[in-house]
């Protein structure tokens, strides 16, 4: 690392700002009722995803991982809120998401879920040979992203939630290897998340059209 | 002791014009001529100046109340910096009692609701303390993120921390605990999501349904009470996590530029306060403590996170 101490010090901050303010819309997604504004909330996570490699790129001077960068604003931050949002218009369903448990009572099982999080990734932080602490971020993501999956009944509210799942891996892979992995492992894992949401995205219109509903939860009988 | 002086007039004299340039910003954004700038100070003398009328099913509580909110509020106001680093006033345990005061104060307030028996005032004492249940853990959360960080609850040694040139503008706890504490703010000063401030509407309202049984002077001294805790929070949140043009040291060119920097500081909160208020709308009133949960996880992780971005 040629970065002189000062640059790599406020890499640092802006990192660890950008990576709690993902957590922060986290939190706000799994607060939020409103189909569309949820559809935002992970745009401007993704976003901030993106802002993380651009700083790494720019003070590490990797060059590859602005390709990831652009690709994160490309893909996540304009295509696929743009694919869900015209999914969710052209089906018209109801704006508003039902979870399952209440809002403060997820909200309180988020805090824990980031606490346990936050717990997991010590040993590794602890060491301080990751340059910076956003792997417990990361793990929060990550489980927040898995409890919101279920805590949704309607098909496209889960698949927003894995997409936040899919942001905090990519968080891991961005924020701790440092200089991110190979080009062409990112590249791979992010064109099967583009047409991983565009087949879901065909699924989702199938549940609909076969049962009047997205509601998961009415999927329980196999076809005989 | 002049300093105290200070404070309290600039409270008082100051307190009044925040409210009326939120209502005017407000107006100004909704395409309506709104009220002058200086309508709530005509307001309060109008109120000065008027009769009491008293139910006669009313107790001393109810006439005590008024004074109680006025004098909790301003007091809790002693307790913040606000142009200077140095706050004219420390009582025991700093952020611990600026909480404690204005929790009386809302108790106080919530009795005088209650005392006249009216339907109204019952309901909105009922709504106000249901609300500060949540509001209140919240905003001590977020105030014990910044206070551990600064090894102390004092607000001068807060201020003081934050003001160090390592800490930056990027930390992440402190953004956290901004974000808790706007929510908190908005809840405690009946901010459009939660309530609404320019409405007598019986369905919904918090504080003014509480107020409703108040006339005169006493009227007055809750209105103005109101109007201090408001500024109170906002410089609160103003000067512990932007304490930037803060004067650090008493002389009139350092105060000056202080009192310049606090006003902008306050212009803009304001502006960011009458944003939320023109683009949201009011939530059910069973809705408000889902807002108010994810305040209080904000602020819960924000002192988590203390302990892992050291």
């Amino acid at each position: 690392m040629t970065a002189p101490a000062a640059s790599s010090a406020i890499a640092a901050q802006l990192i660890a700002l950008f990576a709690v303010l993902m957590l922060v819309l986290q939190l706000l997604l799994v607060g939020q009722r409103m189909l569309l504004t949820s559809i935002r909330l992970f745009a401007l996570q993704s976003l901030f995803l993106a802002g993380i490699a651009a700083v790494i790129a720019f003070f590490h001077g990797a060059f590859h991982v602005f390709v990831v960068a652009v690709l994160t604003v490309a893909g996540k931050v304009l295509f696929l809120p743009w694919l869900l949002d015209r999914q969710v218009r052209r089906m018209r369903i109801g704006q508003e998401i039902e979870p399952l448990l209440n809002f403060p009572t997820s909200m309180v099982v988020c805090a824990a879920l980031t606490l346990f999080g936050y717990i997991l990734a010590r040993p590794f932080t602890a060491l301080e040979r990751l340059g910076n602490n956003t792997l417990a971020v990361a793990m929060a993501l990550v489980l927040t992203g898995i409890f919101l999956m279920f805590n949704r009944r309607k098909a496209i509210t889960q698949v927003l939630a894995w997409l936040t799942v899919e942001n905090g891996v990519m968080l891991a892979a961005v924020a701790l290897t440092t200089y991110g992995m190979p080009l062409v492992v990112e590249l791979g894992i992010f064109f099967d998340v583009i047409v991983a949401v565009m087949v879901l995205g065909i699924l989702v219109y199938r549940i609909r059209d076969t049962f009047a509903s997205m509601d998961t939860s009415k999927l329980r009988q196999l076809k005989g | 002791m002049i300093a105290l002086a200070l404070q309290t007039l600039l409270l008082l004299g100051l307190s009044p014009l925040v409210t009326g340039a939120i209502r005017l910003g407000k107006a100004r954004l909704q395409n309506r001529r709104g009220p002058p700038l200086w309508q709530p100070y005509a307001d309060l003398a109008k109120f000065l100046r008027k009769d009491m009328v008293v139910s006669e099913h009313a107790s001393w509580i109810f006439s005590v109340a008024p004074y109680i909110v006025f004098v909790t509020a301003l007091l809790a106001g002693l307790m913040v910096p606000m142009v200077s680093v140095a706050a004219p006033l420390s009582l025991f345990g700093g952020a611990l009692a600026l909480v404690g005061l204005l929790a009386l104060g809302r108790f106080f307030l919530a009795l005088g609701g209650l005392d006249p028996a009216s339907a109204f005032g019952g309901m909105g004492s009922s709504r106000e303390m249901t609300i500060a249940a949540i509001a209140e853990p919240a905003m001590m959360l977020a105030i014990f993120t910044v206070a551990l960080a600064a090894g102390s609850t004092d607000l001068t040694r807060i201020v003081q921390t934050t003001l160090e040139p390592a800490w930056g503008l990027a930390n992440p706890m402190h953004v956290l605990a901004f974000a808790a504490l706007f929510i908190v703010l908005l809840a405690e000063t009946g901010r459009i999501p939660i309530d609404n401030p320019a409405t007598h509407l019986e369905l919904t309202m918090i504080h003014e349904a509480m107020l409703l049984e108040y006339s005169g002077r006493q009227l007055a001294l809750m209105e103005w009470g109101a109007s201090i805790k408001q500024l109170v929070l906002m410089t609160l949140l103003v000067n512990i996590f932007f304490p930037a043009g803060i004067a650090t040291e008493i002389t009139p060119t350092a105060l000056g530029a202080g009192l310049l920097a606090y006003a902008a500081k306050l212009l803009l909160l304001s502006t960011a306060i009458v944003l939320v208020e023109t683009t949201n709308a009011k939530l059910r009133l069973f809705r408000v403590p889902d807002l108010l949960s994810i305040a209080f996880a904000v602020a819960l992780l924000a002192l988590f996170s203390t302990f892992l971005f050291p």
